[in-house]
């Protein structure tokens, strides 16, 4: 057998987390063969990460869905795809028929194209708000904290301003693995002589490239900003010029944070981070109770409009989000409060605009969030979204799922919410579809078609449109550029990218409106997790399981440090410090039984050398073993003893 | 054989190229997407450019592809059959670098030692390299360190050097004098005057290398002789995001993983691109990793790539100095900065 090759380069827009890098994507005789990096992008110039190298792998080798599948008897069975769109109509027409109610989820794993088109359905199609993506609740607090301080839910720094600040605070996630291109930059930041400051719990790869690391509880990155802002006015070290003429609250502000316990790290801290003339204030998503995270969320903004730095060009604020599309998600609207544009549901223009352009009323109804409507609707329309594998809740989602009279999953890959599915239209992946996606720091950039989408697969745009039209909404698109011009009159930021940016460039910005309004100046909450009586707590780790992403899963070189851990520790594990495991008289691997006031969980130990005593946490992946003691908190106290 | 040292004019090349591509495939750096410069299979001579930086992305997958099929395994009846895939396709690497050359010629030495791999070898030995010379170093390159540049003297089929008008034409194997014999016109014997032009313009460009170099030399003493610290390979580690970047563009690295991928029910076994750098590139299916920690893997790739173990086997160290880590790391772990790390027993102070 031999082979004569037929190379094909083509640029294209990494798929996995939210840094916006671009490569080409390499075809060999219609099959992808691998991937080569790009000099020119200005968001990656030449460098990649281990995902972003693999990034061919999991369209090639992963479990493909190649054919319409509706399920008869219990089974899915192939079927054409005019029978499975019928299936789909008719079902989904009896449900609204009969008052039952219907949500659709959108993905951060999709392009901004199938997100405004799943937003359109729903809204105009189904007349409902329950439109949402599972990711969403993870990073929601994150954006509306910023929100709530700056009137914006946008960054206001790019990844390259970050390699020339003079001050890094970082808000750990994890940067290292969580975004590598994000950690190059304050690599080289650090290279260069910037002080970074990091804020987490474990001893990270940045936290030993850091000048200094506060080290905290779970749920106490709050107490630590509160810390930082009482150590800048306490230092007097707020920029006047930006206090006075661009930020409200701040009397509150001073007697909030009055009586506020401040170290003398946090002092030196606060006064890093005063002083520069650039910085770079990075958040991921913390943990907490309730509403800590969206106040951590405002208070971090807050430090960095008191510092004067959302008013300087090259110093500001980026919030971390976990997945690549998770901006272009919520500009298409894909959120049950939000409209394209991110603009509220009830803002009476931006409701007109879309009425105009869509030729249909809008749903006055407020509608819920992804984790709530699961529990309450007949009917689901998921786009490329996986629930029990994103969702902090993800055994509830399964039983939700489970129970849905109509799930209809559109997606390139076999997810556990395909087996649970009544219908599946199969759609092309990033590798084989045209749309764009935007990245956390703003950028609006191409995919573009390197092969054929496998079997009878169509790029996920056409199926949605046709759906749309099958429920009376008005679509005329030949290519997913048109839908892109839908997209810029429905969020007119869109209309600043212009199309050669995106064909003869690597893409474009959206600019950020240059005046900005009044900054409200919030301190956090600060609540105490724990008592006498349940001295420790018990804490998620991280925000996101890339194990299960079918982008990592269904890759061979990026799925085996996933697999080993799933196969070594088939019940999960929960991670102590070695005074807590001696104290118990436990060691890695015996079990131990935790008790919170939700419930409680048997599971086995790790034991690490950077916890501080007190403190459990549970790796994402396996946040489900723990699902009692957790419930919905992300952090909560336990009581720990030896089962 | 004994070299063959002919010309062609420049007003030339194209003709030659057309013949070439009579006769097979024809790889050349071209213009990728907004500026980019990447080896590509060309459809005309006007595709390819004669004066650029060295592509990024290095032409090793022309001999090793990063998916590459090696064996279709079958079903018949109760058993299987299996039967090997070759790629024997005829390709021309036009304009490709000194150190390219070399780290191809490196590729070939690694898999002609027994047991011979005959994947790699049909494929390579179909493949005919045909370089052109550096008239200065680039921006990031120190190939003069490892022998690798910016002329060679053997390891090319054909070597071009730009003499102005006319391109010099060192033609050093069989398989070079394939490639001028079916456009013999084109060509004539070079006169003396231009092969001491030649020679006059390699002593240029190697004055052009400044003080930018990689002592291999006293970092292979210290790394032969165990002296460095496991100190200075976890501080070198931190700041390494284990992207594998290094060793998947470097133009000597081959290892590699092996998966099976499934198509109509048979069996397509791949072997594909892999990196010493990725933690689960040595994790055993018991769940032990000989080399768990970034600062053993890191010990592990510089201890192959400039110890006296493997330069007394290879007859080189594992670096062909093309500077492409440096551009690919995404930290600043890259050669010249560990290889200086070794030397001076200091990381970033």
């Amino acid at each position: 057998m031999s082979i004569p090759s037929d190379m094909l380069t083509i640029p294209t827009t990494c798929p996995f987390c939210a840094c916006g890098c671009g490569f080409y994507l390499l075809a060999n005789k219609g099959e992808l063969v691998g991937v080569a990096p790009s000099e020119t992008h200005p968001v990656s110039r030449g460098r990649l990460c281990a995902r972003g190298w693999a990034a061919h792998e999991a369209p090639l080798w992963g479990s493909r869905l190649r054919e319409p599948l509706v399920k008869r008897n219990g089974t899915l069975e192939s079927v054409s795809w005019a029978e499975a769109l019928d299936h789909v109509t008719g079902r989904i027409k009896d449900l609204i028929d009969a008052g039952k109610s219907i949500g659709v989820l959108g993905s951060p794993r999709a392009t901004n194209e199938e997100n405004y088109l799943a937003g359109k359905l729903a809204r105009a199609g189904f007349q409902t708000n329950n439109v949402d993506f599972s990711y969403h609740s993870i990073c929601r607090p994150l954006i509306a904290g910023l929100e709530e301080v700056t009137g914006e839910y946008a960054c206001s720094i790019s990844l390259n301003d970050i390699e020339s600040s003079e001050t890094i605070l970082l808000i750990e996630g994890n940067l290292a693995k969580t975004h590598p291109r994000a950690a190059f930059s304050v690599m080289k930041a650090v290279e260069t002589g910037a002080r970074l400051i990091t804020i987490g719990y474990t001893r990270t790869q940045m936290a030993s490239l850091s000048s200094l690391c506060l080290q905290t509880a779970p749920g106490g990155e709050g107490e630590v900003i509160n810390g930082l802002l009482a150590g800048v006015l306490h230092l007097g070290l707020e920029d006047r010029i930006s206090v006075a003429g661009h930020c409200e609250g701040y009397d509150a502000l001073r007697r909030d944070v009055g009586a506020v316990k401040m170290t003398e790290e946090m002092q030196r801290a606060a006064e890093w981070i005063a002083r520069a003339k650039r910085a770079s204030l990075l958040m991921a998503p913390t943990s907490g109770q309730g509403d800590q995270p969206r106040k951590d969320a405002a208070a971090f903004a807050t430090l960095a409009a008191i510092t004067g730095h959302l008013n300087r060009p090259g110093s500001g604020l980026l919030l971390l989000l976990g997945r690549s599309n998770v901006r272009g998600a919520c500009d298409m609207g894909v959120a049950p409060d939000r409209l394209p544009g991110y603009q509220p549901f009830y803002d009476g223009r931006s409701q007109q605009r879309l009425q105009d352009l869509w030729g249909k009323k809008l749903p006055s109804a407020r509608g819920l969030d992804a984790e709530s409507f699961l529990q309450s609707v007949s009917g689901l329309i998921v786009l490329a979204d996986d629930p029990p594998s994103v969702l902090p809740m993800g055994q509830r989602a399964m039983a939700a799922m489970e129970r849905m009279e109509s799930l209809v999953v559109l997606d390139a890959f076999v997810t556990p919410t395909v087996g649970a599915a009544h219908a599946v239209l199969p759609i092309a992946s990033f590798a084989e579809t045209e749309g764009t996606l935007t990245s956390m720091e703003g950028r609006v950039q191409r995919v573009r078609a390197t092969t054929d989408p496998p079997g009878e697969a169509r790029p996920g745009w056409q199926v949605l449109a046709e759906l749309c039209a099958r429920f009376d909404v008005r679509v005329s698109f030949s290519s997913a550029t048109d839908v892109l011009r839908e997209i810029a009159q429905a969020a007119p930021r869109y209309a600043r990218i212009g199309q050669r940016m995106l064909d003869e460039g690597w893409g474009g910005t959206l600019a950020e409106d240059s005046a900005r309004g009044k900054f409200v100046l919030h301190a956090t909450g600060v609540a105490a997790l724990t008592s006498a009586e349940r001295p420790q707590v018990l804490a998620r780790d991280g925000a996101f399981d890339w194990g299960r992403d079918p982008l990592v899963s269904f890759s061979p070189t990026l799925s085996r440090d996933y697999q080993s851990q799933r196969k070594l520790f088939p019940n999960g594990f929960v991670e102590m410090c070695k005074q807590d495991a001696d104290e118990l008289g436990v060691r890695a691997g015996w079990q131990v039984k935790l008790t919170s006031v939700h419930g409680d969980a048997v599971v086995p130990i790790q034991v690490r050398t950077d916890l501080k005593p007190g403190v459990l946490l549970v790796p994402y992946a396996f946040r489900d073993h723990v699902a009692n003691v957790l419930c919905t908190d992300s952090v909560t106290a336990v009581k720990v003893e030896q089962a | 054989m004994q070299p063959i040292v002919l010309t062609i004019q420049k007003q030339e090349i194209a003709k030659w190229l057309e013949k070439l591509l009579e006769t097979g495939e024809v790889i050349a750096p071209g213009a990728g997407h907004c500026g980019d410069v990447i080896f590509s299979t060309i459809s005309s001579p006007a595709q390819v450019l004669w004066d650029f930086e060295n592509p990024l992305h290095p032409p090793k997958q022309f001999v090793l592809p990063q998916t590459d099929p090696i064996v279709a395994i079958k079903r018949n009846g109760q058993g299987h059959e299996v039967e090997p895939i070759y790629d024997d396709t005829r390709r021309f690497l036009f304009n490709v670098r000194s150190c390219d050359v070399k780290g191809i010629a490196f590729l070939t030495r690694m898999h002609e030692m027994e047991p011979a791999d005959a994947s790699y070898l049909r494929r390579a030995n179909s493949l005919t390299v045909i370089s052109l010379t550096c008239s200065a170093p680039c921006p990031l390159g120190f190939c003069v360190c490892s022998d690798s540049g910016p002329f060679l003297s053997g390891g090319y089929d054909i070597q071009l050097t730009d003499l102005g008008e006319n391109y010099l034409v060192e033609v050093g194997t069989e398989k070079g004098e394939a490639a001028v014999s079916n456009a013999a016109n084109l060509f004539r014997t070079a006169t003396e005057g231009e092969v001491s032009l030649r020679k006059r313009l390699e002593t240029a460009a190697r004055n052009r290398f400044g003080q930018e170099t990689c002592h291999f030399a006293s970092a292979m003493r210290r790394i032969s002789t165990g002296r460095v610290e496991d100190a200075l390979w976890e501080k070198i580690s931190d700041w390494c995001l284990e992207c594998g970047g290094c060793s998947l563009i470097c133009p000597t690295c081959y290892c590699f993983s092996v998966k099976d991928r499934v198509r109509d029910g048979d069996w397509i076994r791949c072997r594909t691109w892999d990196s010493c750098q990725y933690a689960a590139f040595t994790l055993e299916a018991s769940g032990h990793n000989p080399r768990e920690h970034r600062k053993e893997r890191m010990k592990r790739r510089f201890f192959h790539k400039v110890s006296a173990q493997y330069y007394v086997r290879d007859g080189t160290v594992g670096c062909v100095g093309c500077g492409r880590c440096i551009k690919v790391c995404l930290g600043t772990a890259h050669m010249p900065a560990v290889v200086g790390a070794i030397r001076k027993g200091k990381w970033h102070e």
